[in-house]
């Protein structure tokens, strides 16, 4: 065979000696066959199927094992899944996670599990030790209560960072407009759903959702059959499981017109646009690379497909516009979109339903067709030097009965795509006009959406993919409600009475200690004020470092941060200032010259706020306050900065007295997804402070 | 029951044997003086292309630093048949993958591709070296990218300067005293013929590795080679061809005494006109006078200390002792030696420093191994209200604990172990069999130490260990730095 080889190469045209060309560029050779040796199956006695894989080259093994069991509709603990995969590999009942992870380490493996599967990499000959980790995790995992405490609280972080996340925002509306909520692609975990979430519901989830019945292990490397059959029958044919959750999966939605979903975030100066539909395909459909390829050409693939050809090279609309395919046994969408400035959202919509229309009406080009091609080739050729890719075909084979040699030929069957293979593909699929149009972003621009939707009906959602009541008429004016909510504050003082309350107070000083995810230490914040107009802030890791300081002395101002240095405030950012001093802001609103608008009430979680537009100047503010109490709950400011815009929300709680006045003494901050929450450790009124402390 | 387990695994262990497989290769040279490395595996249809020019900082002009860098930039602009910006284009549009990386003693380029467009790959890889574009307007593009690239890696990063205060202080003499990031005002500076002339000393043939692995046919790889390798101009006459391409007809006429007439780009080395051929072959014979530098000399004779004063909030202390180079032999036990200090969260400093004694946020040893001279670097930053003194101590006293005491049969083990793993991880793309045969044959003495360097690792002993610790952490010979906030600058503190 090595012999015909050479002689093929010795006949290929050799050039004139020394004669070269060079600006003649080398075309590629024929498509490279694909080495994928054939997997070997067989089962075992406790409903594992075994799919081995042998590759000899490096002494190294992978054993990835995979659940057979079908996702499933969580309902009230929606979330659950992957709060208990992310907490397998917490301990078992005889290791902690300390020793499993230093027992991993001494043998240079690598040990990881998910809401539906684990995976061992290891050398061929540290096996034994590795996969006795392996079992001791699937059979001993204990779930210890600290551990489940910390990831159920980093996730209620990552929930509220989720309210500022225009990203996680557009997926949870996609998630629902796509599926119905029986679907388990159309649940969205909620404060609700994880507060429902307990350690028994966790340890629950995984004896019934790791079971051996209908379960695969894939094994690749450097290990022959009588190795593996010895392996697997040593470590796991002690492990015993009940049947697989087996649900059948609700339909998709389906649209009759294009249905136009949105999600309102406050002072947004992009928005973020998905046009998305389900899709009726399985991984195992032989129209499945078709549609890879049609997806390249469209807005996957390499830089020059056409909706960033059209959208950000000719349009200048956006930084990046992409589409997207999720296919999978149980349900299956498309996506295409990106983040684009708010005056350009509409027409950015026309012209990514433009290029959906297009690619269902046309042929595309040969050239288009041919450079997809080329860079799908060599993106799948590269992914096979990886053991965990190998194991991943070696499973979809069995897994979606595909042909034994799919992958030994899928270079072929690439090539052999023609492009009115792909435009029957994209009318068979592609949905231009029975598709959700969902945007994230600024209320300012939702008249200009009406056009795209069908029924001419605009349906809003909150960040979780909640239907949004419209909010209602305030039925106050805003200096009534400022009036009402100082007088909340000073405790039902008001007028006079309570200027002079006010008078008292010469200085603040408050110190609140707030915590940074996957930060052992706190972050302290100490917030001087003083009567006279000066103001300081300072953020530090104490002992370590000093993130942020600002000050300003009624006149003039400066900050220093630890990425950007020292800046001083510049006439405009102290004219700013300005407008919102005062212990109760609200009282200044009218003469300061703070621009104010009461937009009316909204509606969250069944509780009601007046929400307040602010603006200073110099950047946006949306303050929310409690219908019932007048306190100010939240509040986010947005700062747009060379065109970048930045929001950080504070919420407030835990009113408290203190010195006459009710005061929040908890403070949660978000900064642009970066949740810390703060307590409020000491107040000292009426004692002076170093404005230099500050500088 | 803890122990029992690990005991077991230790007898285990000791008996399997190493796991490493030969890596076979065949390696010539070109007659222009490229030598080329050829590894044939088929496990997966791709190949890497990599080219290793045997230039790095340690190259440059003192007054000219950053340059080797700078090329790594530069070379991506395109060549006389490439256009500005399309060099990445070719490579990603036919599904392949590309980089390169500066050090202070080398420059790697390499393109990793479907194993049929191994053509394409050698086709860019000698346009790169025979006729990239050095031109002034990507020079100013690239300057601009590496200012970029500079303050974010160095000046805006806390104790980013520490690398460059340990080899000055190290270096007085030799090349590594300067960074590979270089002076930006060097760069600013210079002009285009400084540039030009870089390129001619240092990107030609004499000067490089050709290193390719994967899906290849031997036999095709080398008529390729030959096709797009062996035409490249031997010598100077690679620089004729250069000017050849550039200069105006009069002007090239007046350096080489015959009109570029008589020459043909197409078959440059073998010009039909008597006198044409009489020149190619005089410059062809005329090798390229390469500058290289010699093993540094310079050894620490006592503690010197500096203090530096920078952006920071912690104090933070790092500290150098010399080591030779790194093809010496005793760079294997002290690579392991700083492994049992340093490799890992279970190792000593980091459970003596960081968490028993919590001296130190970070902490951490390597041994850097270069080509002309070898380093030692200790470094920590303090915690909260920890004088550098204590953390010094500290150091001191595990330094002081490697050499009075064997290492544990068990902290060995582990090391070994990772090594082992390590190792072998390497050698599993060939991206990185490519890269690791080509640095063998420029820097330690020949390819096939890819295939025996894990034995040396393997034959170092607890006692081989220990001996090191003892010779080169000399604790009356080291440099000391101290990085202390700004605001304690002048306090006298």
């Amino acid at each position: 065979m090595k012999k015909l080889i050479i002689a093929v190469g010795l006949l290929a045209p050799t050039m004139l000696f020394g004669q070269l060309d060079r600006s003649i560029r080398p075309q590629a050779g024929p498509a490279p066959q694909i080495n994928i040796e054939d997997s070997e199956v067989f089962t075992m006695d406790n409903g594992m199927t075994v799919i081995l894989s042998e590759n000899h080259k490096l002494p190294r093994v992978t054993f990835s094992l995979v659940m057979g069991a079908a996702p499933s509709a969580e309902g009230k603990l929606a979330g659950l899944a992957e709060i208990a995969g992310s907490l397998i590999m917490s301990g078992t009942e005889n290791h902690t996670k300390d020793q499993l992870d230093q027992e991993i380490d001494y043998i240079g493996a690598s040990l990881s599990a998910d809401e539906n599967s684990m995976y061992l990499s290891c050398l061929t000959k540290h096996m034994d030790k590795g996969l006795s980790l392996m079992q001791d995790v699937l059979i001993y995992a204990n779930f210890p209560e600290d551990e489940v405490d910390r990831i159920l609280k980093s996730n209620e972080s990552a929930l509220i960072s989720a309210k500022a996340d225009a990203g996680t925002m557009k997926n949870n509306a996609q998630a629902v407009a796509n599926f119905p909520a029986s679907h388990p692609y159309g649940e969205v975990m909620t404060e609700e759903s994880l507060s429902a979430i307990t350690r028994e519901s966790i340890v629950q989830y995984f004896r019934s959702e790791f079971t051996p019945v209908g379960s695969y292990i894939v094994i690749v490397g450097d290990i022959d059959r009588t190795q593996a059959e010895a392996a697997v029958n040593k470590y796991f044919a002690s492990w015993n499981g009940a049947q697989p959750h087996k649900a059948k999966m609700p339909e998709a939605n389906q649209n009759t017109g294009n249905r136009v979903i949105f999600v309102n975030k406050n002072g947004a100066v992009q928005s973020v646009i998905s046009v998305t539909f389900p899709m009726d395909i399985t991984p195992s459909h032989p129209d499945y690379l078709k549609l890879k390829v049609l997806n390249g050409i469209l807005g996957g693939g390499v830089f020059g497909n056409r909706l960033m050809q059209n959208l950000r090279e000719d349009k200048a609309y956006t930084y990046g516009c992409r589409s997207s395919y999720n296919v999978t046994e149980y349900g299956s969408w498309f996506e295409a979109g990106g983040n684009f400035r708010n005056e350009v959202t509409d027409s950015s919509i026309t012209e990514i339903l433009y290029e959906l229309e297009r690619i269902t009406e046309e042929y595309v080009t040969d050239e288009e067709l041919a450079m997809t091609k080329a860079s799908m080739a060599g993106g799948f050729a590269r992914s096979l030097e990886s053991p965990s890719t190998v194991a991943q075909f070696a499973l979809a084979i069995i897994r979606y009965k595909l042909p034994k040699d799919y992958y030994q030929t899928y270079l072929k069957q690439l090539s052999a795509v023609t492009k009115e293979d792909l435009l029957l593909v994209a009318q068979k699929y592609l949905k231009p006009n029975k598709a959700n149009i969902i945007v994230v972003g600024n209320e300012e621009i939702l008249g200009k959406l009406t056009q795209f939707d069908s029924d001419g009906k605009i349906e809003k959602m909150d960040a979780f993919g909640r239907t949004m009541i419209d909010r209602e008429k305030a039925g106050i004016t805003a200096e009534e409600l400022f009036k009402k909510h100082s007088e909340a504050v000073a405790m039902g003082t008001s007028g006079k009475k309570l200027t002079k309350k006010l008078k008292k107070i010469k200085s603040q000083v408050v110190t609140t200690e707030m915590q940074v995810p996957q930060m052992p230490q706190a972050m302290v914040v100490t917030n001087a004020w003083a009567a006279d107009g000066r103001e300081g802030m300072k953020m530090e890791i104490p002992g370590m470092m000093v993130v942020q300081k600002e000050y300003f002395d009624g006149t003039a101002g400066g900050s220093m941060n630890m990425q950007e240095g020292a800046s001083t405030l510049t006439a405009d950012e102290i004219a700013a200032r300005k407008k919102s001093q005062g212990l109760i802001p609200e009282l200044n609103y009218e003469t300061s010259g703070m621009q104010y608008e009461l937009l009316g009430i909204e509606t969250r979680d069944g509780k009601k706020y007046y929400v307040v537009k602010l603006n200073d100047g110099e950047s946006e503010t949306y303050d929310y306050y409690d219908v019932n109490t007048f306190y100010k709950v939240e509040s986010t400011v947005i700062v747009e900065n060379n065109g970048e815009s930045r929001e950080i929300t504070r919420t407030f709680g835990k009113f408290t007295e203190h010195n006459g006045l009710m005061l929040a003494d908890e403070v949660n901050l978000n900064i642009g997804g970066m949740v810390l929450k703060g307590e409020v450790k000491e107040r000292i009124f009426n004692e002076d402070f170093d404005l230099n402390d500050f500088k | 029951m803890k122990q029992f387990i690990i005991t077991g695994l230790l007898v285990s262990i000791s008996f399997a044997g190493l796991s490493q497989k030969k890596i076979e290769f065949v390696e010539y040279d070109l007659p222009n003086g490229i030598h080329v490395i050829l590894h044939e595996e088929h496990a997966t249809p791709i190949v890497a292309v990599s080219v290793l020019y045997h230039v790095g900082s340690k190259n440059e002009n003192p007054d000219k630093t950053g340059f080797a860098h700078f090329f790594e930039h530069l070379l991506f602009e395109g060549s006389t048949n490439i256009d500005r910006g399309e060099y990445s284009d070719l490579v990603e549009n036919n599904g392949g993958t590309l980089n390169a990386n500066t050090s202070q003693d080398r420059t790697f380029y390499y393109e990793i591709l479907p194993s049929n467009q191994l053509e394409l790959g050698i086709w860019l890889e000698s346009e790169r070296m025979l006729h990239a574009k050095v031109d002034n307007e990507g020079i100013e593009t690239q300057r601009s990218v590496v200012k970029e690239e500079k303050r974010q890696r160095v000046d805006n990063q806390p104790y980013g300067t520490f690398f460059q205060e340990i080899f000055a202080n190290v270096f007085t003499e030799h090349p590594y005293k300067w960074q590979p990031i270089g002076s930006m005002e060097h760069l600013d500076a210079a002009v285009e013929a400084d540039y030009v002339n870089f390129y001619r000393t240092f990107y030609v043939p004499a000067n490089a590795t050709l290193s390719i692995a994967g899906d290849i046919n031997i036999e095709q790889t080398k008529k390729w080679i030959e096709t797009y390798f062996a035409s490249i101009p031997k010598g100077e006459a690679i620089n004729m061809y250069r000017d050849f391409e550039t200069m105006e007809d009069s002007s090239f006429e007046t350096k080489y005494g015959i009109a570029k007439s008589t020459l043909d780009a197409k078959n440059f080395m073998k010009p039909t006109d008597k006198k044409a051929a009489a020149v190619v072959t005089k410059y062809a014979n005329t090798p390229v006078d390469i500058p290289r530098t010699k093993k540094a000399t310079e050894q620490l004779t006592e503690v010197k200390k500096v203090v530096v004063y920078d952006n920071i909030q912690l104090p933070g202390l790092f500290m150098a002792y010399r080591l030779p180079e790194a093809t010496n032999e005793d760079m294997f036990a002290l690579q392991m030696m700083s492994d049992v200090l340093s490799g890992g969260s279970s190792s000593r400093i980091n459970k003596s420093l960081v968490e028993r004694q919590q001296l130190a946020q970070f902490a951490f040893a390597f041994s850097y191994g270069l080509e002309d001279a070898g380093l030692g670097i200790f470094a920590a930053i303090a915690s909260k209200d920890i004088t550098l003194d204590a953390i010094q101590k500290a150091f001191d006293a595990e330094i002081a604990l490697i050499q009075k005491d064997l290492i544990s049969e068990e902290e060995f083990q582990k090391i070994r172990n990772q090594y082992e793993n390590d190792f072998i991880s390497s050698n599993a793309s060939v991206a990185g069999i490519a890269e690791n045969l080509a640095d063998n044959h420029v820097y330690n003495g020949g390819a096939n130490k890819v295939n025996t360097e894990l034995s040396k690792f393997m034959s170092v002993t607890r006692e081989d260990i220990q001996r090191v610790a003892k010779k080169y952490l000399t604790q009356d010979a080291r440099v000391i730095i101290e990085f202390l906030p700004k605001e304690e600058e002048g306090s006298g503190k």
